[in-house]
């Protein structure tokens, strides 16, 4: 019998692979990779070792890949069992995680190309999940990329997409949708991973009648924004799905919309079986500079004041670190994390900002620090749990905002009522800050010299490093204890996603997206480069 | 003032020269008669060189074979069967602007997609035979449903034209590249049969009955060894009654889930 028959004969029992479970969902990353953040606590920390403070000078790189046409690529890598998935928008491509060989390619042809950028897969059991462009969930074949379902999230003519990597909670698949700046209202959806079937959706502005409401004056909640477009944290022990919710439309002109505008600029705590709201905390109530709140909630048990507590860290675009109490919300701390802000003079007790008279959006332009960017971003911060330091990435810098009364129109147009000129000057500088997490005071900080964009996240490992990548297509290792530079490495391109770290047959990899490709990282050894 | 009038000459001549090269519009259009009665008038005029139904001529290409063409628009077409092609045995016949609409949209036909020509036949009943006495399902998916060791089949129709899906199941082809079938020893003596959807001078990903990949460096592997013959079965002519064949090659003509980008539009630019 040749050994085609015999394929085609076993092929009759076909039994399908399962590739991620709930188990490994649960997990710390280590050899595997699962989750956009790394894990459901999003500290982004791996408990590799292999590569450590100690011989870190000899990473070298192993193999790249280019994704055919990309230039500005923000996608995450996901490893699994040795295969890494990557993407761009309508694309996904799964390689070899030693060689960087491709083993498929999958090619969504929808009606909309060019429309925001897409930051990666979620896997489970034998499927990938992606979203696109044009507001689609797809689930594909992990093995083929074979199309297993593909379903509408929301219209795209109207100017929904989707861009964050999908989450799998308690076997769901949820997904957020883009953007906020267009008068679109955000939601959150859950759907059956097995058939696409939509299990919840959670409407982040509520409308008439639903608790919240009240927030909106007059109409206002119809083109309301809060977007939910970055992958968020769960705690699986509370049973609870935290969540970033974007910012209010118009982005500048707060005037149409008076209140404080809920769940705009909140992290809300959902109960993932039934989308009910179990507590939230809004960080910019009523917020007039499109300081979106979808920075990473960062998860961590830890002993503050004396006690062992459930803390959320979460460092804010509008300037202030926070510590919550993730079982119930209560504000604990806050700190600004950014020496340039202007707007609150502090925090009250119960953590609303102080806001100071005239720092906002006027007619003519009121000088406000931070800047419509933020003093961060999207880009992941990190916890270290041998260093007790919370990671981020910070921009010093200020603008002039001003505002308009642009209305709404439909079509997907912009809805901004105006928005900052960016004061680049000698004061605008990027940094990585290491915070005591408990206090948010300074620790070290190393400035991203060179760089005038916020560019990519951070990555802590157990080997006492901390990952990041800058702007300029710098990649570059600190030790995380003291922010000392051990390793860095040119891709020549900008970097503007998270790095991340897997093993594959005992070898631990560093991997990151930087412009158009994707690069993988390991200790240097002699190849074997023996050829078949 | 001698220069504005060559200048304005130039420019007359230059539109004059563009005017010549497009063709007169296209009133039959593109619809299922005008492919017939094209289809009709090539067999009849044509075929002393081309060959019947845009198959293989005595004197002259197969117009609706897989090789490279490079005359690929309407416009293209139409001038070459207007005006003959010089230096070659394409003569100018003479014919009427009408008739040669219809041969360039026949033409266009028969190299476009699957999805894109008018197959006879029952796609329901075709469905009944990919799934039932074809065997089809045990490799192949459509929708979701079905093996993963062969190619997902969902788009095939938008994909390759039909002369290629009618080839696939009555002919030996070579192997498509992401689907020779390979059997390896690993570094724990392990045997793994499958197909490799890569494979270069130093690693191999092979994917398995099981809908597992297996990744490894060539230099781990203890032994490898490729088939020669395709795991797709070329004997559905026989396999299958007139009817049948017919039936499969009208469903699979219709599997256009996505509309695949024909990236041989652009004149001149076919195969690079």
């Amino acid at each position: 019998m040749n050994f085609a028959k015999l394929i085609l004969l076993i092929g009759c029992t076909v039994q399908l692979c399962a590739q991620v479970t709930e188990k490994q969902l649960l997990e710390q990353p280590g050899a595997n990779w699962v989750h956009y953040n790394g894990s459901y606590d999003t500290r982004r920390m791996s408990t590799l070792t292999q590569v450590n403070t100690s011989n870190v000078g000899s990473l070298t790189n192993k193999w790249i890949f280019h994704l055919p046409g990309a230039g500005r690529l923000q996608c995450v890598p996901i490893v699994v069992n040795g295969v890494m998935y990557v993407t761009q928008p309508n694309e996904v491509y799964a390689l070899d995680g030693k060689s960087g060989r491709m083993i498929w390619d999958f090619h969504h042809v929808g009606p909309i190309a060019d429309r925001g950028p897409n930051r990666g897969v979620a896997v489970y059991g034998d499927k990938v999940f992606v979203s696109t462009p044009d507001a689609e969930l797809i689930a594909l074949n992990a093995s083929t990329g074979n199309v297993i379902w593909e379903v509408k999230l929301a219209e795209p003519e109207v100017g929904y997409w989707s861009p964050a990597a999908p989450m799998i909670v308690k076997g769901k698949v949820i997904v957020g949708v883009a953007p906020g700046d267009r008068g679109l209202n955000g939601f959150l959806d859950a759907y059956d991973p097995e058939t696409g079937k939509r299990i919840w959706r959670w409407d982040s502005i509520p409308k008439p009648g639903v608790p919240g409401s009240d927030t909106w004056a007059g109409d206002s909640w119809k083109h309301a924004g809060g977007n939910t477009w970055l992958t968020q944290s769960y705690d699986a022990e509370l049973n609870l799905l935290y969540w970033g919710i974007g910012n209010p439309s118009p982005d500048f002109n707060g005037d149409v919309r008076m209140g404080d505008n809920l769940y705009t600029e909140s992290v809300v705590a959902l109960d993932p079986d039934t989308a009910e709201v179990k507590w939230h905390f809004q960080f910019t109530p009523h917020d007039v500079m499109d300081w979106d709140a979808v920075e990473l909630p960062v998860l961590v048990d830890a002993m503050y004041e004396g006690k062992m507590r459930k803390l959320m860290l979460h460092a804010d675009r509008n300037g202030f670190y926070y510590i919550l109490d993730r079982t119930n919300g209560k504000f604990l701390h806050g700190s600004p994390f950014v020496q340039h802000l202007n707007w609150a003079s502090g925090l009250s007790p119960e953590g609303r900002p102080i806001r100071v008279p005239g720092v906002e959006p006027s007619m003519l332009g009121t000088k406000v620090c931070p800047s419509s960017i933020g003093a961060t971003n999207w880009m992941s911060p990190s916890f270290n749990f041998q260093t007790g330091l919370f990671y981020l990435v910070a921009l010093e810098g200020c603008g002039i905002a001003s505002k308009s009364t642009e209305q709404f129109r439909p079509g997907g147009f912009q809805y901004r009522a105006t928005g900052d000129v960016l004061l680049r000057d000698s004061s605008w500088k990027v940094y990585v800050r290491a915070l005591d997490m408990a206090t948010g005071k300074l620790v070290w900080e190393q400035e991203r010299i060179g760089s005038n964009g916020l560019g990519g996240g951070l990555l802590s490992t157990a080997g006492g490093l901390l990952f990041s990548g800058e702007i300029n297509g710098e990649f570059i290792a600190f030790a995380a204890k003291s922010g000392q530079i051990l390793w860095h490495f040119n891709t020549g391109q900008q970097i503007n996603s998270q790095p991340i770290t897997y093993a594959v047959d005992g070898k631990e990899y560093i991997s990151l997206s930087s412009g158009g490709d994707i690069f993988s990282f390991a200790l240097f050894e002699p190849q074997k480069a023996v050829a078949k | 003032m001698k220069w504005i009038l060559a200048v304005l000459l130039l420019a007359c001549a230059g539109v004059t020269a563009q005017a010549q090269a497009i063709p007169p519009k296209n009133t039959l259009g593109s619809g299922p008669e005008v492919v017939q009665a094209g289809h009709t008038f090539f067999n009849k005029t044509c075929t002393g060189c081309h060959g019947v139904d845009g198959g293989e001529g005595g004197r002259a290409p197969a117009l609706g074979g897989t090789r490279r063409y490079f005359r690929l628009s309407e416009g293209a077409i139409f001038d070459a069967v207007k005006n003959g092609i010089p230096g070659t045995g394409m003569p100018n016949l003479g014919l009427s602007d009408d008739d040669i609409w219809r041969t360039v949209v026949y033409i266009r036909n028969i190299r476009g997609v699957a999805s894109d020509s008018i197959v006879q036949g029952d796609a329901v009943r075709g469905m009944a035979v990919f799934e039932g006495k074809g065997g089809c399902l045990q490799c192949h998916m459509i929708r979701s449903k079905g093996g993963t060791i062969g190619p997902d089949l969902s788009s095939i129709g938008a994909q390759v034209t039909l002369a290629h899906l009618r080839e696939s199941l009555a002919q030996e082809q070579p192997i498509p590249a992401g689907y020779v079938p390979v059997r390896v020893t690993g570094p724990k003596g392990e045997m793994i049969s499958g197909i490799a959807r890569n494979d270069d001078a130093f690693s191999i990903q092979i994917l398995d009955d099981k809908n597992r990949l297996h990744l490894y460096d060539k230099s781990d592997l203890s032994s490898i060894a490729y088939a020669t013959h395709s795991l797709m079965p070329h004997d559905f002519d026989k396999k299958l009654t007139p009817e049948e064949f017919q039936d499969l090659l009208a469903m699979l003509s219709r599997q256009a889930r996505t509309k695949v980008h024909i990236l041989l539009e652009r004149e001149n630019e076919a195969g690079r």
